[in-house]
C-alpha cells in the first residue's frame, strides 16, 4: 500500500514540476510571440501578459521574467505561458516606471531555442478598473447571440451585463459617463425596441427616442461631463456589399442629424445647425469642459447616388452651453479631412481636454471596415494632428476610448485576422507620446481569440463594476411601456 | 412468452428505424446542418452549465450523427425503444402485461409522442434525453429501498434532474415555441409510473389483482387451444394499434418539407445527377425545389435550353432575393458559390447562420465560409473556420486537407474548384444588395468567358423576365465574340 502511495505521490511531483531548459540554442533574435508584446508599455494593474510563440509547432514556452532588483517570475506552459496572478501583480507594483526583462525559451522538435530578451515598461499611470464591450460576430443585418459585457483589466474575468437571450432583439452602444458605471445608457433594437437610462446606479428606464420632430431613433450616445445631457445622433442607415474590394460592406447614412437630451428635463435639444439636410452629422461628442460639442460632418449626396466614395467627413465643433442647454450659431472645421481625400469618424477628446483622437480612413464614417482605417491625434493646444503610429496596424484600428485618467487609450483593431475586432491598448504621455499597442490579455491566448467567434464592439472604460441589474432590465425591456421624449427646438 | 414484451419493443423499433430511414431521412441531414458538435471542454462547458445543459448536450452529440441518416434513425430507434422498456419496467410490467393489452400498450404512449414530436424539424433530440434521464432517475430512485433514504435520494435526483434535463427549455428550435408534444410524452411517462404505483397499491386493483393471480393460476388449467385463440386476439389488438399509429405518424410527417430538404441536401452535397433525376421524376413546385433543380441543370450546361421545360418561378426560382431566415438563403447560396460570387455567396451562408434561431453553428456554413475565405485569401479567418471544425468528428478530416492549402497559392489555383473560382470571382468592383441583377451575371461572364455557368444564369434571367430586347443583345455580342 506504501508503495502505491510513494508512486502515486511521485507521480504527482513529476507531472506539476516544469522542465528544465537545458542544452538550449541561443537565438541571436527576440522570441516571434503571440499576441505581440515585445517592447510595450503596461499599466501597473494590467492582468498576466501570457503569449504563446507564434509558431504553432513549438512543444512548449517558458518564460522568465525578471526585474533590476532581482524579483523574477517564471512560467512554462505547453500552448501558452500562464503567470500566477498574485506573483505577476507584485512584480508590477515593485517596477512602476521601471522595464521588466522577458527571456523566453521554447521547445521544438530538435530540442529548446533561447531568444534575446525583450523588455516590458511598465507605466505608473493606472489603468481604469476595466472595460466595457459588447460581443457580437462580425456579420451585416441578421444577428444570433450577443450581449454587453464587462471585464476586470487587473484579471481575466469577464461577465455578462445582458445578453439578447433575455430578450427578443438586439443590444447595441453603451455609454458611460467618463466611464462611471453609475450613469449609463444602452440601446435595444428588433420588437422591444428601447434606450434604458441608468443613472446613479437606479433602476433603469426604457425611452422611446424617436419623435415627430427628428428623423428616428438616437444612435451614438455621449455623455455630457455634468452628466445633465446625453448628446445622440440619429441616423437612416444603409449597407451595401462590396463585390470584390476587401472592404466586404458599405454602411452608410443616408440622412443624419445630431440632437442633445436634457437628461433631468427629459428633452430633446434640437438646433437648425445640427439637422440640416444638405449635411450628414454624426458622432457627437462633448468637450472635456462640456462648453464645445465635436462632431463629423459630410456633404450630403443627391438622392439615390451610390458614389459612397465621395461621402468624406470633417471633424467639425459648436459651442454648447450647458447652464441654458443652448447651441452656439456657427461650426467651426477642426480637422478639414475632405481636402487631404480623407475621412473623419469616432472623435474622442481626452478627458483632461488635451487630446483629441479620431480614426480617418478614405471615405465614409463606418470605418470599422475599412482596412485602411487609422488612428490620428489631435493635439488640441497645438491644432496638430499626428498619426498614432505605436498604436495603427496594416489593418483596421477604428473605435476608441480613454481612460478616465486620459494616459490609457482602448482601440479596436482587426490586425489579429482582418476581420474579428479585438481590443488593444496604447499608452499617450503628457507630450502625446503613443505607446506600442498590446491585445488585451487573456489566460491562453491563442485558444481564446482563436475560438471566440466574436467582435469586441464599441469597447469603453470603466471605473468599478456595472452592477447592472440584468433582470430588473429585461423586465423592463419585455415590457410594453416607454417613456417619451419631448422636444425643445432652437430656432 | 415471458419476453414476449421485448419482441414487440424490436418491432416498435424496426418501425421508427424504417420511417426514419426511409421516409424521413433528410429531416436527419436538416437537423445535422444547423448545429456543430465540437469536441471541445469550453464548448462542452457552456452548454452543461446551464439547467438542461446535459440533455441538449447528449441530443447534440447524437444529432451529430445524423449525418448518416440510418445512424440517426438507428439512434431515434434506440432512444424511442428504451424509452418504452424504462417505461415498461417502471409500469411494472409483468402486471401490466397480465392486466392486458391494454396496460402495456399505454407503455408505448411516450415513446409514440417522442416520435410525433420528433416529426417537426425543428425538435431536438435533447427532448427525448430529458425525457430518458427522468425515467432514468425515477428507476435509480426506485432501486433504493423503501424509507428516508429513498425520499432523500428522490429530493437529491429531483435537483439533479433539474440542472441536467428539466431545467431548460432548449428542446426545439423555435424559442417561442412550446413543446407540447415534448412535455406530452414527458408527463405521460410520469403519470403511468405513478399511476401504477397508486393504481396497484389500491384495494380495489389490488382485490383485481389477486383475481387476476387466480386467472393466471387458471391459466394453466384452461386447454391450449383457448390460450392460443386469447394470444392471437392479443397480438392482433397490439397489430391493429400498432397500424393505427403508424397512421397518426404518416398523417402528421411533413413529407413536403422532406422533399424540399432532399432537394437541399442533394444541392449541398453536389448530386447534380441526382437532382435532375428527381426533378424529372416529380418535378419540384418549391423554391428551393426549383433553385437546386436550375442550378442542376446549369452545372449540365442545359438551363437555358431546357428552362421551360420544367417548373419555374420567375426570378425566385433563379437567384431568389436574400431573406433573413436560416433555410431559404443556403441552396441561393450554392449557386452564388459555383457561379464564383464569392463574396455574395460568403454574405449569404454568413446571415443564414446568424438567423439560426437557437444560436447554434453549422457545420455546413462554417465549411462554406472557410472556402470563401480561402479562396478570397483571408487565410487567417479560413483558419478560424477550419480550427473549429477539425474539433468535429466527421469534418475534421476535411479541415485538416483544407488547412494545408492556406498560403499555398500554388496548389490553390491547381484545385479543382478553389483555383476554378479565384479564376471566376468578380474582378470589377460594384455595390450589390439583396437582389441580383443582369449585370452582376454580365460581368461574371464578360470577364471571364470561360464561366459558362454565368452565361446559362444570364440566359435564363432574361427568358424568365422576358426581356428579349437584352437576350438578343447578349446573342449578338455573343456572336460577335465567336
Amino acid at each position: 500500500m506504501k508503495q502505491v502511495l510513494y508512486i502515486l505521490i511521485t507521480l504527482m511531483l513529476f507531472v506539476s514540476c516544469d522542465e528544465t531548459v537545458s542544452d538550449a540554442k541561443q537565438e541571436n533574435v527576440q522570441p516571434q510571440i503571440y499576441p505581440d508584446y515585445l517592447g510595450v508599455t503596461i499599466p501597473v494593474n494590467i492582468a498576466p501578459l501570457n503569449f504563446c510563440m507564434a509558431d504553432e509547432k513549438a512543444l512548449l514556452v517558458d518564460a522568465v521574467v525578471s526585474d533590476r532588483h532581482g524579483h523574477s517570475l517564471h512560467s512554462q506552459g505547453k500552448e501558452s505561458v500562464d503567470f500566477d496572478l498574485d506573483d505577476w501583480h507584485t512584480l508590477l507594483g515593485q517596477n512602476p516606471g521601471d522595464s521588466l526583462s522577458v527571456t523566453v525559451s521554447a521547445k521544438f522538435d530538435d530540442g529548446w531555442h533561447t531568444y534575446s530578451p525583450f523588455s516590458i515598461y511598465v507605466s505608473p499611470d493606472s489603468i481604469d478598473y476595466g472595460i466595457c464591450y459588447r460581443l457580437i460576430e462580425p456579420g451585416y443585418e441578421v444577428w444570433s447571440k450577443m450581449g454587453i459585457y464587462e471585464r476586470n483589466l487587473s484579471t481575466f474575468d469577464e461577465c455578462a451585463l445582458i445578453e439578447n437571450t433575455q430578450f427578443q432583439g438586439c443590444v447595441n452602444c453603451h455609454s458611460f459617463n467618463r466611464g462611471n458605471p453609475a450613469d449609463m445608457s444602452l440601446h435595444i433594437r428588433g420588437p422591444h425596441g428601447a434606450t434604458l437610462l441608468r443613472q446613479d446606479y437606479g433602476p433603469v428606464t426604457a425611452y422611446n427616442t424617436k419623435t415627430d420632430q427628428t428623423l428616428g431613433l438616437c444612435v451614438y450616445p455621449y455623455w455630457h461631463p455634468s452628466g445633465h445631457y446625453i448628446a445622440y445622433s440619429t441616423n437612416t442607415t444603409r449597407q451595401l456589399f462590396h463585390s470584390a474590394h476587401p472592404n466586404r460592406i458599405e454602411v452608410f447614412d443616408e440622412a443624419s442629424d445630431l440632437q442633445v437630451y436634457d437628461v433631468e428635463k427629459n428633452e430633446l435639444l434640437l438646433s437648425p445647425l445640427l439637422k440640416q439636410d444638405s449635411i450628414y452629422e454624426t458622432y457627437p461628442v462633448f468637450s472635456a469642459n462640456g462648453r464645445s460639442l465635436y462632431f463629423c460632418a459630410a456633404r450630403a449626396l443627391p438622392e439615390g447616388s451610390h458614389e459612397l466614395d465621395s461621402i468624406r467627413y470633417n471633424l467639425c465643433r459648436i459651442d454648447f452651453d450647458p447652464t441654458t442647454g443652448t447651441f452656439g450659431d456657427q461650426i467651426e472645421t477642426i480637422i478639414d479631412a475632405v481636402a487631404q481625400m480623407k475621412s473623419v469618424s469616432f472623435p474622442r477628446p481626452s478627458y483632461d481636454g488635451r487630446f483629441l483622437c479620431y480614426t480617418l480612413s478614405d471615405y465614409g464614417q463606418f470605418s470599422i471596415w475599412h482596412h485602411e482605417a487609422d488612428l490620428y491625434l489631435l493635439d488640441l493646444s497645438t491644432g496638430q494632428s499626428l498619426p498614432m503610429t505605436g498604436a495603427n496596424s496594416e489593418d483596421t484600428e477604428s473605435f476608441h476610448n480613454w481612460s478616465t485618467n486620459s494616459r490609457w487609450l482602448v482601440l479596436s483593431s482587426r490586425r489579429d485576422d482582418g476581420l474579428y475586432t479585438r481590443p488593444y491598448f496604447c499608452h499617450v504621455d503628457a507630450k502625446g507620446i503613443v505607446s506600442k499597442a498590446f491585445m488585451l490579455p487573456q489566460r491562453n491566448p491563442r485558444r481564446f481569440y482563436r475560438e471566440r467567434f466574436f467582435s469586441f464592439n464599441v469597447p469603453d472604460f470603466i471605473t468599478g463594476p456595472t452592477r447592472f441589474d440584468s433582470h430588473q432590465a429585461s423586465r423592463v425591456i419585455n415590457d410594453d411601456y416607454r417613456k417619451d421624449f419631448a422636444v425643445r427646438y432652437f430656432k | 412468452m415471458k419476453h414476449l414484451h421485448l419482441l414487440y419493443t424490436l418491432l416498435f423499433g424496426v418501425a421508427v428505424l424504417l420511417f426514419f430511414g426511409l421516409a424521413y431521412p433528410h429531416h436527419l441531414h436538416y437537423q445535422e446542418q444547423y448545429q456543430l458538435f465540437l469536441f471541445d471542454s469550453t464548448y462542452v462547458w457552456d452548454i452543461v452549465k446551464v439547467p438542461g445543459g446535459v440533455a441538449d448536450l447528449l441530443g447534440r452529440f447524437c444529432t451529430q450523427f445524423f449525418l448518416f441518416a440510418w445512424v440517426g434513425a438507428f439512434i431515434i430507434a434506440v432512444l424511442l425503444s428504451v424509452v418504452q422498456l424504462f417505461v415498461f419496467r417502471l409500469f411494472n410490467g409483468q402486471w401490466s402485461m397480465v392486466n392486458g393489452q391494454w396496460f402495456y400498450g399505454m407503455t408505448f404512449v411516450p415513446s409514440f409522442l417522442l416520435w410525433l414530436f420528433l416529426l417537426d424539424e425543428n425538435a431536438l433530440l435533447g427532448g427525448v434525453w430529458a425525457v430518458l434521464l427522468t425515467l432514468l432517475a425515477i428507476w435509480g430512485c426506485m432501486l433504493i429501498p423503501k424509507g428516508w433514504v429513498r425520499r432523500v435520494a428522490i429530493l437529491i435526483a429531483i435537483a439533479i434532474l433539474y440542472w441536467m434535463a428539466l431545467g431548460g427549455s432548449h428542446y426545439h428550435r423555435y424559442p417561442t415555441v412550446t413543446p407540447y408534444l415534448l412535455y406530452a410524452a414527458w408527463l405521460s411517462a410520469v403519470i403511468l409510473i405513478l399511476s401504477e404505483k397508486v393504481i396497484v397499491k389500491s384495494e380495489k386493483f389490488a382485490a383485481a389483482n389477486r383475481t387476476s393471480d387466480v386467472f393466471v393460476r387458471r391459466q394453466h388449467c384452461v386447454p391450449h387451444s383457448h390460450l392460443q385463440v386469447r394470444e392471437i386476439i392479443r397480438f392482433s389488438l397490439l397489430t391493429v394499434t400498432f397500424i393505427i399509429m403508424m397512421m397518426i405518424v404518416w398523417k402528421n410527417a411533413n413529407f413536403k418539407a422532406e422533399k424540399v430538404m432532399q432537394y437541399d441536401f442533394m444541392a449541398c452535397h453536389q448530386q447534380w445527377n441526382r437532382i435532375l433525376a428527381t426533378a424529372n421524376a416529380e418535378k419540384p413546385n418549391n423554391q428551393i425545389g426549383v433553385t437546386v433543380q436550375n442550378l442542376a441543370l446549369a452545372m449540365h450546361g442545359m438551363l437555358a435550353d431546357h428552362l421551360f421545360e420544367y417548373n419555374q418561378n420567375g426570378l425566385l426560382g433563379l437567384l431568389p432575393d436574400v431573406q433573413s431566415d436560416a433555410t431559404s438563403p443556403i441552396p441561393t447560396a450554392e449557386a452564388f458559390y459555383q457561379l464564383g460570387m464569392i463574396n455574395v455567396a460568403q454574405r449569404t451562408v454568413f446571415e443564414a447562420q446568424e438567423a439560426i434561431l437557437d444560436f447554434q453553428k453549422s457545420a455546413r456554413c462554417y465549411k462554406r465560409l472557410a472556402q470563401t475565405n480561402l479562396i478570397n485569401g483571408s487565410y487567417e479567418v479560413a483558419r478560424k473556420y477550419l480550427t473549429a471544425l477539425q474539433k468535429t468528428l466527421f469534418y475534421r478530416e476535411w479541415a485538416n486537407e483544407t488547412l494545408s492549402l492556406l498560403g499555398n497559392e500554388e496548389a490553390i489555383a491547381k484545385h479543382p474548384e478553389y483555383g476554378r473560382l479565384r479564376q471566376w470571382a468578380y474582378k470589377d468592383e460594384f455595390y450589390f444588395s439583396d437582389h441580383v441583377t443582369p449585370e452582376m451575371l454580365e460581368s461574371l461572364y464578360f470577364s471571364n468567358t470561360d464561366n459558362r455557368l454565368a452565361l446559362e444564369y444570364l440566359r435564363a434571367y432574361y427568358m424568365l423576365t422576358g426581356d428579349r430586347e437584352s437576350y438578343t443583345k447578349l446573342l449578338q455580342e455573343l456572336r460577335v465574340k465567336n
